[in-house]
């Protein structure tokens, strides 16, 4: 009796298909590796003489140069993310490059800051001058608009008239630092500081950072618009090379200003007459465009970017090793220290010791970040000078989980059965780490510091709401933990990043936004050796005040530097230019804003 | 306790090819799974038709065998892979995309985990994830579903009206604000899978407690429930005892489909970014590949295989459910021509050979 019901040809054949189906998925993803080996191989453009050629990429290689209507524009990337749609510099999120502190393409400062050297630079002013408590400022004697128009020392004086009648804008904080700001002539600028505060560095940092406004549109601007936020603008009138030509969802092009004032400054005009930054909807479209050179510049994180300039493109970043880029913040690990447990000095110690910085740096930060020292003071570039690297060793902390376990038996906690350490009825956690979903790589950090605080015996998670919910926790002080940014290399660090994390000036209740030491720790000493540090008269003594404060800062660590990143990423691609700025060709620094202006002037095009 | 068990209560309906035993003839006849007397019960068939009889009586298809190997690859992966493979989840094995060698098998990940460890962990808990939801979303369908439609009336309403709300919410919208919510909070129980999959299994119940409800007041109305009735059989034991296995089928098939969908919205949720913090998944794992642009930097090996497991899973589970469906319901069994034509062929044989024998002792029903 044969009893096919089913007949086993079906079943054969279905095996057959399924086998074809599961080959396939190894075949495809064979074929996927392959192609992205030889796409990133056997594309990569190179040409003619580049052994006198400086400022190209990392491998030494330089591509053909564009051609056509395209061939004198830059593309840039990495400040625009959103359809452009108002050039007003006060408005919450204006469009590049109206925004505050970018690349002067098209509004400029008095002074540049240069992140490598800690210089300030002629801008609109020639030069500064600190007597005392006194800043003066001389102008460039044929400044203009872009209108045509003169741009003299009244309209530095007047922009800060501006923020005494609407206090909202963010420039009024330069009134905090300062009594008086007045133009006696139209080449001078006089600038009293504050004679209690004596803070002339962060003056300084806010005549390198704040645009100057022509005085002839925003005293109408002004009239208008009480609420200088709420101005809309697409026709900005500034004193840059640039002038904006067209602005839509998908691109901001700048063309060139051939009247521009700046030619004796900068020795000419810079080299494309047109500047294009095309509006990504993501990260990866950029860096695509990037790697194939459709874009010459840009400020994206990528991960391994080596990989670019090994698979052949001529991709270059200031450093030709590792960590590739010149760092410029310290995003910091805060930690709310009126939650029971985090107030104590033992447990934060441990938590310190805890965290695996290597691999943060090696991972989450994909390599860009270097060996992270226990100080607030960044070891490399402009703030070299201040910092003692020998103490930050000795005194600090590094990975080292059987330490911090250590100390937190030493300091009288005992571990419970669900393995997290307990002292007097308080648990260590369940500790919160937040910070903005989608900032991925203090994501990763944060993921990397639950890891470590939970196989140490401390209880934390990680948690990752929206940028506004995270910020209004952050500064109201509900948070537990949290990874966020402090004041990035400028002429007022370390001094402004010491101020950011200890200061208990005004310090708000919890429930009440504060703008800083957001751990909301409390010391006596604090306050007035962050005054003695910000009046040091002299460099020595500027340099004791400060790592006096670094020392009290490793003995009560309120905050912990979790990694070193670049102020801004400044990584090239010599497709059409070359002679960028790196640290062989050094003539200007690793930015676009400040100082990083002077490369658009001294890039040269491939082939012309 | 109260009820009798019907006999025919074990029997699933519709299994129309195999001969009927008229209950109460055999009362020591073990019955397997679909109906068929268990070898050397039925002492009067031929001597070699026990044999035949069980092996066409499991009445499975080859995507059967094919359902069961890959769930058993897979399971295998979650829970032997642990024991075999050195690399564990969260031991930092390498840098950040590592290529795949002859110690790290797949590479590592953006960590600089072993991606096979972080693939065995995640698989293991996305397994787990969707058993759990699939048993909570189940049992809580099928409580609704037998309550609606036994008891009927104003309770149906009533229960099929809640349903019906909750089922035109959209279940990924509804996950994404419980989830946030919760991981916002400070339930620490809640933040891991275990949380998780209480969250999908008490929001993906209600298409189960309609489809229960249907079946459920058909089978209200056979003559069974009458006799259990009358022989003073309360309400949890009707529905307990005599409704629940005529519809025990139709909610295996269920639940192969909500541990898949349990699985599945995991994986969506924890890809988001919303799904539990501090532990593997599947799903978690893909949220890392996309957010360090793994495809960017052509590290496929960080993103291929948690996709490969989460489509083989899902896909050897509907199979699972579809061949499942075929044994429980012949009408759908695949061949069918030449099936209808073998089986009206054997039973022109088995006629023929009744025919020419007669068996006096066996009855036919």
């Amino acid at each position: 009796m044969s009893d096919k019901i089913l007949p086993r040809t079906t079943r054969r054949g279905f095996l057959t298909i399924a086998g074809l189906a599961v080959g396939g998925t190894a075949a495809l993803s064979a074929c996927g590796s392959s192609n992205t080996n030889s796409g990133t191989t056997s594309s990569g453009s190179s040409s003619g003489s580049t052994a006198t050629m400086m400022g190209i990429g990392n491998n030494g290689q330089v591509g053909k140069g564009r051609s056509g209507a395209l061939a004198d524009t830059m593309f840039i990337a990495g400040f625009q993310w959103a359809p452009a749609t108002n050039f007003n510099v006060f408005s919450p999120s204006p469009a590049w490059p109206a925004q505050l502190n970018v690349a002067q393409y098209m509004y400029e400062t008095a002074m540049r800051f240069n992140i490598v050297t800690g210089e300030l630079l002629p801008g609109l002013a020639k030069s500064y001058k600190v007597v005392g408590q006194t800043v003066t400022l001389t102008w460039q004697d044929n400044a203009q608009w872009s209108d045509g128009q003169a741009c003299t020392a009244a309209d530095f004086a007047y922009t800060y008239q501006l923020a005494k009648m609407d206090s909202s804008i963010s420039f009024a904080s330069m009134w905090n630092e300062v009594d008086s700001i007045d133009a006696p002539d139209a080449k001078t600028v006089v600038i009293k500081v504050n004679p209690t505060r004596k803070n002339t560095a962060v003056v300084l940092q806010n005549i390198a950072q704040n645009y100057v406004l022509p005085q002839h549109i925003w005293s109408g601007v002004i009239k208008s618009n009480p609420k200088l936020a709420n101005y809309q603008t697409m026709q900005p009138i500034g004193s840059g090379p640039y002038t904006l030509d067209k602005a839509d969802q998908t691109q901001v092009v700048l063309k060139l200003n051939p009247s521009y004032w700046g030619k004796d400054l900068y020795g000419g005009l810079p080299t494309m007459n047109q500047i294009i930054h095309p509006i990504f909807k993501s990260n990866e479209d950029g860096n695509l465009q990037f790697q194939n050179g459709q874009l010459d510049v840009m400020q994206q994180f990528v991960p391994q970017i080596w990989k670019m300039w090994e698979g052949g493109k001529p991709v270059g970043t200031y450093l030709k090793q590792k960590p590739y880029y010149v760092p410029g913040s310290i995003p910091m690990f805060f930690m709310n220290t009126t939650k029971p447990g985090l107030s104590d000095p033992a447990v934060r110690k441990a938590m310190a010791w805890a965290i695996d910085y290597a691999s943060i740096s090696e991972t989450a930060m994909s390599g860009y970040s270097g060996q992270v020292l226990a100080s607030l003071i960044l070891p490399t570039g402009a703030e070299s000078k201040w910092i003692d690297q020998a103490k930050a060793e000795a005194d600090g902390w590094k990975y080292d989980p059987a330490k911090a376990e250590q100390i937190l038996k030493d300091a009288g906690y005992t571990k419970g059965s669900d393995g997290i350490y307990a002292k007097g009825g308080v648990r260590l956690g369940q500790w919160k780490l937040i910070t903005p979903t989608g900032w991925t790589d203090w994501n990763a950090a944060l993921t990397i510091c639950a890891k470590n605080f939970k196989s140490i015996g401390i209880d934390a998670v990680t948690y990752f709401p929206q940028v506004a919910d995270c910020t209004n926790q952050i500064q109201t002080g509900t948070f537990d933990c949290a990874c966020w940014y402090v004041a990035g290399t400028s002429p007022a660090t370390p001094w402004q990043r010491f101020s950011d994390v200890m200061t208990n000036v005004n310090l708000p209740a919890v429930g009440t936004a504060a703008f800083s030491n957001f751990g909301r720790w409390k010391n006596g000493q604090i306050d007035g050796m962050l005054q003695t540090a910000a009046a040091a008269p002299d460099d020595a003594s500027k340099k004791t005040a400060l790592q006096a404060l670094d020392d009290l800062y490793r003995a009560h660590i309120p905050a912990l530097p979790l990694m070193y990143r670049p102020d801004e990423f400044y990584e090239y691609n010599a497709t059409n230019f070359y002679n960028w700025a790196d640290e062989k060709n050094n003539y200007a620094p690793p930015m676009f804003r400040g100082a990083g202006n002077t490369w658009i002037y001294k890039i040269k095009k491939i082939g012309a | 306790m109260t009820g009798i068990i019907p006999t025919d209560a074990l029997e699933p309906r519709g299994n129309e090819e195999l001969p009927h035993e008229v209950a109460g003839t055999d009362v020591g006849t073990q019955f397997t799974a679909d109906g068929s007397p268990a070898a050397g019960s039925a002492p009067d068939s031929g001597p070699t038709a026990p044999k035949k009889r069980r092996r066409s009586g499991l009445n499975v298809s080859p995507r059967f065998w094919v359902a069961i190997v890959l769930v058993a690859f897979v399971m295998l992966l979650a829970f032997v892979g642990p024991f075999v493979y050195p690399y564990g989840p969260n031991a930092a094995a390498g840098g950040l995309y590592d290529p795949p060698s002859a110690h790290h098998w797949l590479g590592t990940d953006n960590f600089g985990h072993d991606v096979l460890g972080v693939l065995i962990a995640g698989s293991r808990n996305s397994l787990f994830n969707g058993l759990l939801a699939g048993v909570i979303a189940t049992t809580i369908g099928v409580f609704i579903g037998i309550l609606a439609g036994y008891v009927g009336g104003w309770l149906e309403e009533a229960l099929m009206g809640i349903t019906n709300v909750v089922l035109a919410i959209p279940a990924l919208i509804v996950l994404i604000l419980i989830s946030v919510s919760v991981q916002n909070s400070n339930i620490s129980f809640m933040k891991g899978i275990v949380g998780l999959a209480l969250v999908i299994g008490i929001t993906s119940w209600p298409w189960t407690a309609r489809a229960v409800r249907a079946q459920a007041s058909s089978v209200a109305t056979r003559e069974h429930i009458d006799i259990a009735k009358l022989s003073g059989a309360r309400l949890p034991s009707i529905m307990a005892l005599d409704v629940f296995p005529y519809l025990a089928s139709y909610i295996v098939m269920a639940f192969v489909l909500q541990v898949a969908s349990a699985i599945l919205a995991e994986a969506s949720l924890s890809m988001l970014g919303l799904g539990p913090q501090g532990t593997n998944s599947l799903g978690i794992q893909l949220h890392w590949a996309l957010a360090f642009q793994a495809m960017g930097s052509g590290a496929w090996w960080a993103f291929f295989p948690p996709t490969i497991i989460l489509t083989l899973v899902s896909f050897a589970l509907l199979l699972l459910q579809s061949s499942l469906d075929e044994v429980f319901n012949p009408r759908l069994r695949r061949g069918k021509k030449k099936a209808v034509k073998a089986a009206a062929a054997r039973r022109a044989a088995a006629a023929r050979r009744l025919a020419s024998q007669p068996v006096p002792e066996r009855a036919t029903s």
